[in-house]
């Protein structure tokens, strides 16, 4: 199958605080309508669902928090292959649904976009509670232009 | 047999959450034996409170990454019961089918992703494409059909937005039901293949039986995950959900941030094992055959079957949702307005999640506004049981290497498929 389209996928809890950025950055795009012919995904905590959704995609985005020993409030784009996971990748457990296995086990079957960015957020605050940090809230416009310029660049 | 086992299995893997096994043990003797669950806890029922009744399923689907259908259910069904609302016949078959996709998608997660591994001596799936390649792909195709099967029903693989109290906020049409129901019929041999693969493998699940309580839903003439009274194989008295707390009697135990239940006796046990010893005799014919092909009939009381049983299952509820779909398609599918609501008050509700059954309390006062929520959830459920299991169990295999006898009790522990936390997964990285 050749690959074709472009999603973008938000992950995490939207009721801790920063965990849930990119779920919210996601949701935000979408609603904005600034990305026709993208779609956008918010898939939550869902693990190893992720896998069928980037499936024979021609590019993937994802957008999470990030504990990357940055400065709250950070956000960097990276590929797979700039990072190694923390998590053990041979012990593979959906709580992590480490998305970094979920990548692995795509290319192995064959059906992992080629163009793969993961936009990361280093958050400021995990505190239960459906608002983000007033640091992190702060810089949403910065992000959501950031994330957009990523997707609308050519493949 | 001066053997010493220092056994210290801390977060075990492939588990939803966070999980401890401790072991000390000196020539036999045992000196401590914990099943220990230290995740935080989470506070959902409190975040509730304040919450319209309207937004409350939005914000408890959240709880979970793997149930969130079931929890959505769970709480729809005690606010209905809450404000008096009744659902069409129509909503009732609709959020059935969406219910049984959950199932479907949760199963084939633990049986393939995560059991799977156990019993191919493999630490993961990732291992197994390529060894096992025809495998990973009928377990893949089984899994993206159940997603794509939610994303139909519920708007959503994760976390649903077309359910409402009263109704359905969308509903799909006959055609997309017609195209689903063609897709069921096409991974029959999908299931079959699967199913024969994992026979090849039963001579490995450990043969451990130890009788308790099983607790499940039970309905009459149905295989029931969505409906009905709480049975239990210890007593032929059936309990509606509103007093699910009669059941649960849930209690405080210091190995344990999480909660412990009894019923009837000292622990029991809730999911498919409990389902099955329940309500087997309404199993439709093929997951009838695939149960017979394992030699389940009676009783079940070795909890490693759990799996199995959940196998059975996922034919279940392809084979239900086919003559659900047929239903719907002959009686016709059309938007329909919200039921009423009709009072304000206190109400419970019941569904089977996939690791069993799952229980919602809410109160509202006059404007909808929640008041208080209790959630009870199945794997705080089984942790009383896991601990007695583990118990029992332990002198069956202490003559056994460190290395067995740790790999019996995680695998003990996996067979009941706990979802002990699953509210967060952030990425944790450092770069190269």
């Amino acid at each position: 199958m050749i690959p074709s389209g472009t999603v973008v996928i938000g992950l995490g809890n939207p009721l801790m605080s920063d965990e849930g950025i990119g779920v919210y950055l996601v949701n935000e795009l979408e609603r904005r309508g600034a990305c026709p012919g993208v779609c956008f995904e918010d898939m939550g905590t869902s693990g190893t669902r992720i896998l069928h959704k980037i499936a024979n995609k021609a590019r993937a985005v994802f957008v999470d928090c990030a504990f990357m020993g940055e400065e709250p409030g950070t956000m960097r784009a990276f590929t797979p292959e700039d990072v190694a996971s923390v998590k053990k990748l041979g012990h593979f457990s959906t709580h992590e649904s480490d998305l970094l296995v979920m990548l692995e086990l795509s290319r192995l079957l064959g059906e992992c976009p080629p163009q793969i960015t993961i936009f990361g957020i280093e958050p400021q605050s995990l505190a239960q509670g459906s608002s983000l940090s007033p640091l992190l809230a702060a810089e949403v416009e910065s992000y959501l232009e950031e994330i957009t310029k990523a997707v609308l660049a050519p493949a | 047999m001066a053997k010493k086992i220092d056994i210290n299995v801390h977060h075990i893997t492939r588990v939803e959450g966070h999980g401890n096994i401790v072991l000390k043990a000196d020539s036999g003797k045992i000196e401590k034996l914990e099943w220990q669950v230290p995740e935080a806890p989470r506070f959902f029922e409190a975040m509730v409170r304040g919450a319209d009744y309207r937004d409350i399923q939005t914000v408890v689907s959240r709880v979970c990454g793997i149930c969130s259908i079931s929890h959505s259910f769970a709480a729809i069904k005690a606010i209905e019961d809450a404000l008096g609302i009744e659902v069409s016949a129509q909503t009732a078959k609709l959020r059935k089918l969406a219910h049984y996709s959950e199932q479907m998608q949760s199963h084939t997660l633990h049986v393939g992703y995560l059991a799977a591994p156990d019993l191919l001596g493999v630490k993961s799936v990732v291992p197994l494409v390529d060894s096992r390649f025809e495998l990973v792909q009928a377990i893949i195709k089984l899994h993206r059909i159940a997603n794509n099967w939610s994303d139909l029903i519920a708007g959503r693989t994760t976390h649903p937005t077309t359910f409402r109290p009263g109704g359905f906020s969308r509903v799909p049409t006959k055609k997309q039901l017609a195209d689903l129901k063609a897709v069921f019929v096409d991974c029959v041999p999908d299931l079959k293949f699967v199913a024969a693969v994992v026979l090849d493998l039963a001579a490995k699940i450990p043969d451990f039986k130890r009788e308790t309580e099983y607790v499940a839903l039970v309905e009459p003439g149905v295989y029931t995950f969505y409906a009905g009274n709480v049975g239990s194989t210890d007593s032929a008295i059936t309990v509606p959900p509103q007093q699910f707390e009669s059941v649960v009697n849930e209690y405080v135990v210091s190995q344990s941030t999480a909660k412990w239940a009894k019923w009837h006796r000292e622990s029991y046990m809730c999911g498919a094992l409990a389902r099955f010893n329940l309500n087997q005799q309404y199993l439709h014919p093929l997951a009838g055959e695939v149960a017979a092909m394992f030699g389940l009939r009676g009783k079940l009381t070795n909890p490693y079957l759990n799996t199995i049983v959940q196998l059975v299952e996922i034919v279940e509820c392809v084979e239900a949702a086919i003559e659900l779909i047929d239903d719907l398609v002959s009686t016709g599918i059309q938007e329909e307005p919200l039921a009423p609501i009709t009072r304000f008050g206190t109400g419970a509700g019941a569904v089977e999640a996939p690791r069993g059954i799952l229980f919602h309390r809410y109160t509202f006062d006059g404007q909808g506004i929640c008041q208080s929520a209790n959630m009870s959830i199945p794997t705080n459920q089984n942790h009383a049981n896991i601990q007695h299991d583990m118990e029992a169990l332990l002198p069956q295999i202490i003559d056994k290497t460190e290395d067995e006898i740790r790999l019996a009790l995680e695998m003990l522990v996996r067979a009941y498929d706990p979802c002990i936390s699953c509210s967060t997964h952030y990425l944790d990285v450092s770069f190269v």
